[in-house]
């Protein structure tokens, strides 16, 4: 509550209950007050106030009135009702009508406005929350639901391909040729594999439990370019790394390795094999602040239109040979939740670059 | 006698454009086989044929990158007439999502949903009815 001062709007037609109220509480509160319920409709179209009191009784328009009028369209602000006189009638109507969360008697008492208003507050930061929570968990549902459309789209791929296949070799009696066909179900196999892969590190970038260390650069990039040695596309291409570090670097190690992972295999997937000499080029500059990280090759490039959509689940540009459409998404998620930034500059059949930024993470 | 025909073949995936390939002609039903890996690269060539088109049958992957199976559809549906009526759309899929059978099932365009992977057996009856 102390990063923002509780916003109250208060309505009353004499302005002296005005001026008193103000005078005790606007060091607490954020205040704004008008003897207008006209004008105090205004104000609300304008700003969003956690609070609202109204007089119950007013010229033209009785405070449990006006509540009735602005409850649909202001459903957020708690109202509180200030009245003088004890009028049953009026309370019912206050509570059926206006949907009041609290009376307060005139005159008031210091002590008791306060825990109303308290009160209201936490009313109003819980709905909040729940809204907030429910947005977050239509979202989660939302994703959830593409995820699995995809997922077993993709799980089921390979699988129907493997099974194609294999009708293909039983109508073969040359036994030659059942070696090509083994072959396929090598690769569609492998491709299945990759794709789990692929599920299980966005798992665990998005479930798993931080693992905040101190980054070796050099031995993050060995270990990585080690794993993926036995890509058969990897002896073609030529790894330069440029790495200059310069005390400790605190971040997950997890996600570092997800992120390297992906755009070095990319790198290497995507090369242009009609070039001379194929390359990545990474550059690595980190101080214990932050580190800039550069992927820099001579690949295939991306096409203009899908440079800002390589980053969407389960997107994948270009149809031969492409991958799962996940990994550059993890990659997105990874550095988003290591509050870094990556940029990409492309030209089709020129290459791309990669630049990240990412700040360390306090142990 | 077996009929034969003149086929497009449209999938993402390299693999399955080789196994059609291979199952339609050796089971005697294919003439021709054109295979695209991209939907608009179909799309494009049944545009570029035109009135040279020869009757066709059109195998038809649903979820691709890029262009899907029904958004190469409702580009179809956008094609003279005449092309139109030189096809056959036949849409080969390994979804078990309901919404898309169900989709499938409403186009005017798609005669049937074939589950992968393509039985040929099954092709070579529905085609010669």
């Amino acid at each position: 509550m102390s990063d923002r001062k509780i916003s109250i709007l208060y309505i009353d037609d004499e302005e002296h209950n005005l001026q008193s109220f103000k005078a005790s509480f606007r060091k607490q509160y954020d205040i704004t007050t008008t003897i207008s319920v006209v004008e105090a409709e205004e104000i609300m179209e304008k700003q969003e106030f956690h609070v609202i009191l109204a007089d119950q009784r007013m010229p033209g328009m009785t405070g449990v009135q006006f509540f009735e009028k602005i409850r649909s369209k202001f459903p957020e602000s708690i109202r509180i009702l200030i009245t003088g006189h004890t009028d049953i009638s009026a309370a019912i109507d206050a509570i059926n009508k206006g949907e009041v969360f609290r009376f307060i008697d005139k005159p008031w008492d210091y002590t008791y406005v306060e825990n109303a208003i308290t009160h209201a507050y936490d009313i109003f930061k819980t709905r909040a929350e729940l809204k907030q929570r429910n947005q977050d968990l239509q979202k989660a549902y939302e994703e959830l639901d593409k995820f699995v459309y995809s997922a077993s789209h993709d799980l089921r791929a390979p699988l129907m391909s493997v099974l194609g296949i294999v009708n293909l070799a039983l109508m073969e009696e040359d036994v030659q040729s059942q070696n090509e066909y083994l072959d396929l179900i090598k690769q569609s196999v492998k491709k299945l594999d990759t794709f789990i892969i692929n599920i299980i590190d966005y798992y665990k970038n998005a479930r798993g439990v931080q693992s905040i260390a101190e980054i070796n650069f050099q031995q993050l990039v060995n270990d990585v370019t080690e794993a993926i040695k036995f890509l058969p596309e990897f002896e073609r291409i030529n790894v330069i790394t440029n790495i200059s570090q310069t005390g400790v670097f605190y971040s997950d190690t997890m996600k570092l390795r997800i992120i390297f992972n992906n755009l070095i295999t990319n790198a290497v997937k995507f090369q242009d094999t009609t070039k001379e000499n194929p390359f990545i080029k990474l550059t690595i500059n980190a101080t214990p602040e932050h580190t800039k990280i550069t992927f820099e090759d001579n690949g295939l490039g991306i096409k203009k239109n899908d440079v800002e959509k390589i980053f969407k689940m389960f997107y994948r540009a270009g149809a031969t040979n492409s991958g799962s459409g996940i990994g550059l998404y993890i990659v997105h998620e990874a550095i988003t939740k290591l509050e870094g930034t990556i940029n990409v500059t492309s030209t089709l059949g020129e290459g791309s670059i990669f630049q990240i930024d990412i700040p360390s993470v306090n142990k | 006698m077996t009929n034969q025909f003149d086929f497009i073949l449209i999938d993402d995936s390299a693999f399955d454009l080789f196994i059609y390939e291979k199952l339609i002609f050796k089971s005697g039903i294919g003439n021709s086989v054109k295979a695209f890996n991209a939907a608009q690269d179909a799309l494009d060539f049944l545009v570029e044929e035109g009135e040279n088109l020869p009757k066709t049958v059109i195998l038809l992957d649903l979820q691709m990158p890029g262009m899907n199976g029904f958004e190469f559809i409702e580009q179809f549906d956008l094609l003279p007439e005449s092309l139109k009526n030189k096809t056959r759309i036949y849409m080969l899929s390994s979804t078990i999502d309901t919404r898309d059978i169900e989709k499938a099932k409403a186009s005017l365009h798609i005669i049937d949903l074939l589950s992968k992977p393509l039985e040929i057996g099954l092709l070579k009856s529905i085609l010669q009815e």
